[in-house]
């Protein structure tokens, strides 16, 4: 056993151990004791990290628990994909500790959230070195129960509590398919290890109907955890939890575990055509489709929710396009741009004490560094050109159009259009304009919060470059799974225009139409604006009536189908249950003679069937 | 029966019955001849002494060869031995919830309770040994009708009075069917004796009224399906449960439930299986039976559990729910069944009791069954409040606990025996359970109730903690259960 590798999940279990008992003694401390723990998880991820450049994977396992003939086992694996895995968890794991010494402070139970802080890092971390199917369901299972106690985290308020048991039972909905389908697996080959699987679909001992059946199966539990439609709803209201966990949990890592396993799991995803179609389509599908309600949302935690969710079906998209390097390429920017977002978006929460982006308005002046952060996440999000989310955002695009599947492009497009328009419409409303909201001495947050921000800026400005077409460093690092034939497909010199100009058009649309009143005031100053201005009216038409308008309904009509449909056919089913729940307890009504009938009757139909089916009754 | 015979029997081997019947006795006596206005609290603690003396006797015990006596009436063999192992503990622990039951005006100076706790054990460990008909029903019998007393115990409680009743009424149903199934066997095969039964099935006598026997397996199936409370079977259960004193409750939903399913297996599986192998042609007509029998009982339990506001009720239904995960094993027949039944029963007694004692705590404390009772628990007893988070993940079949490992066997039996629809209705009715388990979760961390704290007092704590350890252990650590169940060698069962 390396002590290096399994005392990375084993730390902030620790943490979680000692702040719960230590906890009232330590009070603030409790937030070093946690970070400290954390950042040793982080520097032993690098180390492994560093250990895989050329290095093989390395596994142990040892026997837990044998069934008949079938052995279980525990243990660890580490390979290129769950190294970085590790360093994204762990790394962001630790900036948000440091944050949340700033966010919570003054919270009454400050170390109780550190200590679920640490649980859930210990999931997550555990969850990622698995080495086969039954400890990663275990951890997965563990995740969830993190996130449950940190979106619940503010109990006394009802949407929170409503928001915990929804994300729990959601995301359990997924967590039976994926179930089902490790079961089914296990069935057929008779074991739980990964590599066992990979063998056995790579020898073609498993018919190409079971790969598919499992392969989607398992893509349901990714469904859930990831908030991929139709499983997504649990996502937005789960930002009733403190900022910090909607930036740890719902952006960067648990909801990037769907994309983990899809990714984890590929080569069985790559042995079936329609196992990869059907997750490029619920992928594509979900990408459109949050971002248009993205667009209608008032609240600055839930527009980034939408964002999260979109971008998460962008990763389905590229995983599904057989884009293996660029679904973890944009998993990796993402967890440094929108982790970003989220803080940044706390740190004005912080100081303006309202989530309402209407009650906003003015801050670029009044808060010197997150103001200036939140636009590299934004425009790190929308693909402006040499930052991170420009290199995996194309590679998406290009892996889509390089596996033929051209409309699930174009949506990609709209979607990167679409993007762009609500990320600046978010920061245009903030950030510029008269202030709106009650409070008037608004400060910016301090040091501690600030610093982690300003860490992840500049990873959002620098992460990109790990993977551009002149230095494929992940790609190189990724081929190293023997299990996996990394596609590399031709680059296409038109695509990174085609989404520059889009995404550059939709933060241009997002300007005219929410910072309009600037553009007078810098026309009358600038000439450059001279052509604006000429069609202002015409711009401003165009897009009261075909865009806001067109895009408000669009944006409206998928809102309610969520809310209705959706959620309809949920209620549907809990209220079947709560019918035959109600009908069976009246039932019980405590008549003594009732019960005796019915045991009567029960045994009367059983012998009846025992008469009819032996054929006794003839 | 001359002396000399009744002495040469090599008595050694009920050494954990007799041990149990002379402290009944003792306690009863010592009952009688205490003053009047004197605590009888102590008396639980000598029934606990008993109870451990018991248990060493039993655990010295594994290994030894099977044996029988009483002309084949009674048998010793590891079966029994596993199965009277966990009656053994689970009554232990049950004890000592007793010993802190606060019932009404005067309970403390009631004795009676204690002792018939302890007779009850005595019918269900008979059950676990028997090896005929009669002493079966004797066993069966000596349980249920302590348990009816014990229902009823507190005698000036209405609820506890409407229990007892019930019981009676519905337990006489199930005792008349159980008896009218057994003289259908007895009528055909000539015999009491299990295994006498058991040759007997093979004459082409027997073999021609094949399907009167099958009648009257249903019939007995029915009869016990009371016991461990099936649907639809189970419809006293709720009141039963309800109006009981906690300590009560446990038992009937633990200990009774455990013995019948005990019975069950042993009736069915030495009668078919013991002359004929794993593939009786009878065991497997009746196979449906039993999977209906589990998987309404799975629907019915959860379901109606998610509308129940009294925490007892729904414990009773929740047990009626677990009574149908156990109940899968049976259809997947094989020497696992063994493994699965009993390891998902020791899981259960430690969660379940568990649960009743932080039950037993609450409700006292607040002097209220409702589930609110439970309410910003977390803030009042925050250790009390974990264990109780502990008991509940674990009966929701949560990783890390002996529930989930429990359910998790229990389910990979029946899938791979290719029962996939049972499998599916477990899958399906233990996410339904979610719902009611974690509204009690959500009662105790996100609700906000009194503020002041409470204390449990000391035997709760002892029962909370082992209960705890148990379920986490059994949860990391399967195997220590798994490898302890090993050295009961199943096959005796059928060796005559």
């Amino acid at each position: 056993m390396n002590p290096i590798i399994w005392l990375i999940p084993v730390l902030p279990l620790l943490s979680f151990v000692l702040l719960l008992l230590f906890g009232r003694r330590l009070k603030e401390a409790s937030a070093v004791v946690g970070s400290l723990l954390t950042l040793g998880s982080l520097i032993l991820s690098v180390v492994v990290f560093m250990g895989q450049w050329g290095g093989a994977s390395v596994k142990q396992t040892a026997e837990w628990l044998a069934i008949g003939d079938t052995v279980l086992t525990v243990g660890y694996e580490i390979n290129p994909l769950n190294a970085l895995m590790l360093v994204i968890v762990s790394f962001v794991s630790f900036l948000i500790q440091v944050y949340s010494k700033g966010y919570m402070h003054d919270d009454d139970r400050f170390p109780v959230f550190f200590a679920y802080l640490g649980l859930f890092t210990f999931a997550m971390l555990g969850l990622v070195i698995s080495p086969n199917l039954l400890q990663l369901y275990i951890f997965w299972e563990l995740v969830g129960v993190g996130s449950f106690l940190l979106i619940g985290y503010y109990f006394y308020k009802s949407e929170a509590r409503e928001a915990a048991k929804k994300a729990f039972i959601m995301t359990r909905i997924g967590d039976v398919g994926l179930f089902i389908g490790i079961i089914l697996l296990f069935w057929q080959v008779g074991s739980f290890e990964l590599d066992a699987i990979f063998d056995a679909v790579t020898a073609g001992d498993i018919s190409q109907g079971w790969i598919t059946l499992t392969a989607i199966l398992i893509f349901v539990g990714a469904i859930g955890k990831s908030g991929q439609f139709p499983l997504h709803t649990w996502l937005p209201d789960a930002m009733e939890g403190p900022t910090p966990v909607s930036a740890l949990i719902h952006a960067a890592t648990m909801v990037a575990a769907g994309v983990y396993l899809v990714a984890a799991m590929f080569p069985l995803f790559e042995a079936s055509e329609a196992a990869l179609t059907t997750v490029a389509v619920v992928g594509g599908f979900t990408a459109i489709f949050a971002a248009t309600i993205g667009l209608a949302q008032a609240d600055i935690k839930r527009v980034l929710a939408y964002s999260t969710v979109s971008q998460l079906g962008y990763m389905m998209l590229a995983l599904g396009s057989s884009g293996y390097v660029a679904g973890i390429f944009h998993l990796t920017t993402h967890a440094f741009f929108k982790a970003l977002l989220f803080l940044a978006a706390g740190s004005v929460i912080h100081a303006v004490h309202t989530q309402n982006i209407h009650e906003m308005g003015g801050l670029w002046k009044k808060m010197k560094w997150t103001a200036p952060l939140f636009l590299i996440g934004a425009m790190a999000i929308s693909g402006v050109p040499l930052l991170s989310g420009f290199f995996s955002k194309d590679e998406i695009l290009a892996a889509t159009y390089a596996d033929g599947r051209f409309g699930l492009f174009w949506i990609a497009v709209i979607a990167t259009f679409l993007t762009a328009f609500y990320m600046f419409r978010l920061f245009f409303l903030v950030f510029t304009g008269e202030s709106q909201g009650k409070v008037k001495k608004v400060q910016e947050s301090p040091g501690v919060m600030v610093f982690p921000m300003v860490v992840l800026g500049i990873l959002a400005v620098i992460a990109g470059y790990i993977n551009t077409p002149v230095t494929p460093i992940l790609d190189d690092y990724l081929a190293q799974n023997p299990y996996l034939e990394i596609h590399h497909h031709e680059s296409y010199w038109w695509i990174p225009i085609v989404a520059t100009v889009v995404s550059l058009f939709g933060i241009f649309m997002a300007w005219l139409v929410y910072a309009k009143k600037k553009v007078k005031r810098l026309s009358e100053a600038s000439p450059d604006f001279h052509f604006i201005l000429l069609n202002k009216y015409f711009i401003d038409e165009t897009y009261d009536y075909s865009f806001v308008k067109g895009t408000r309904g669009f944006s409206y009509f998928w809102y309610y189908i969520d809310r209705f449909v959706v959620e309809g056919v949920i209620q549907l089913v809990t209220g079947a249950v709560g019918w035959i729940s109600k009908t069976s307890s009246k039932a019980h009504n405590g008549q003594v003679q009732l019960y005796g009938s019915v045991a009567f009757a029960g045994m009367a139909v059983l012998l009846l069937i025992v008469a009819w089916l032996g054929g006794y009754l003839t | 029966m001359t002396l000399e015979k009744l002495l040469s029997y090599d008595w050694g081997i009920m050494a954990p019955e007799f041990t149990i019947l002379i402290v009944a006795t003792l306690l009863s006596l010592m009952d009688l001849f205490m003053p009047n206005k004197t605590s009888r609290k102590p008396l639980a603690l000598l029934g606990i002494a008993g109870v451990i003396i018991a248990i060493v006797f039993s655990v010295l015990q594994i290994g030894t060869e099977p044996t029988s006596i009483l002309f084949d009436t009674y048998r010793f063999d590891a079966f029994a031995l596993a199965f009277k192992l966990l009656f053994l503990v689970a009554t232990g622990l049950i004890l000592l919830l007793a010993i802190d039951y606060e019932g009404e005006r005067e309970w403390e100076f009631r004795g009676e309770f204690f002792y018939l706790l302890l007779t009850a054990l005595l019918g269900a460990m008979m059950m676990a040994s028997s090896a005929d008909l009669i002493t079966l029903f004797v066993g069966l019998e000596l349980l249920s009708i302590s348990s009816y007393i014990l229902a009823g115990i507190r005698k000036n409680n209405l609820h506890s009075n409407e229990a007892a009743f019930k019981y009676v009424v519905n337990g006489g149903i199930a005792t008349a069917i159980t008896l009218f199934g057994m003289s259908y066997i007895y009528g055909l095969t000539g015999s009491t004796n299990l295994y006498e039964i058991s040759e007997a099935l093979t004459n082409p006598a027997v073999e021609q009224n094949a399907f009167l026997l099958v009648m009257a397996f249903v019939m007995l199936l029915v009869g016990l399906a009371f016991k461990i409370a099936a649907a639809p079977f189970h419809m006293w259960a709720p009141d039963v449960y309800q109006g009981s004193a906690t300590p009560v409750t446990a038992f009937l939903s633990v200990v009774s439930k455990s013995a019948g399913f005990a019975l069950i297996l042993k009736m069915f599986l030495i009668t078919f299986l013991s002359v004929q192998g794993w593939h009786n042609a009878i065991i497997l007509e009746l196979q449906p039976y039993i999977a209906v029998i589990a998987g309404v009982t799975m629907v019915v339990g959860n379901v109606v559990a998610l509308r129940q506001r009294n925490i007892k009720r729904m414990f009773a239904y929740s047990s009626i729910a677990h009574a149908g995960y156990v109940l899968v094993p049976f259809v997947s027949l094989s020497l696992l069944v063994f493994k699965m039944t009993w390891f998902y029963l020791l899981a259960y007694l430690l969660m379940n009791i568990g649960a009743f004692a932080v039950i037993q705590f609450v409700t006292e404390k607040e002097r209220s069954e409702d589930f609110t009772a439970f309410s910003g628990l977390y803030k009042r007893a925050p250790w009390v409040a974990v264990m109780m988070a502990v008991f509940i993940l674990s009966l929701a079949g949560l990783p890390f606990t002996a529930g989930f490992i429990g359910k998790f066997g229990i389910f990979m039996s029946s899938l791979g025996t290719g029962h996939y629809v049972l499998a599916s209705v477990m899958i399906a009715t233990t996410v339904i359970s979610y719902v009611y388990y974690f509204n009690i979760l959500v009662q105790i961390f996100f609700r906000k109730g009194e503020v002041d704290r409470l204390l449990p007092s000391i035997g709760l704590l002892i029962v909370m903690i082992i209960c705890g350890a148990g379920t986490i252990f059994f949860g990391i650590y399967p195997g220590a259960a798994y490898d302890f169940f090993q050295e009961f060698d199943m096959n005796e069962l059928f060796i005559k």
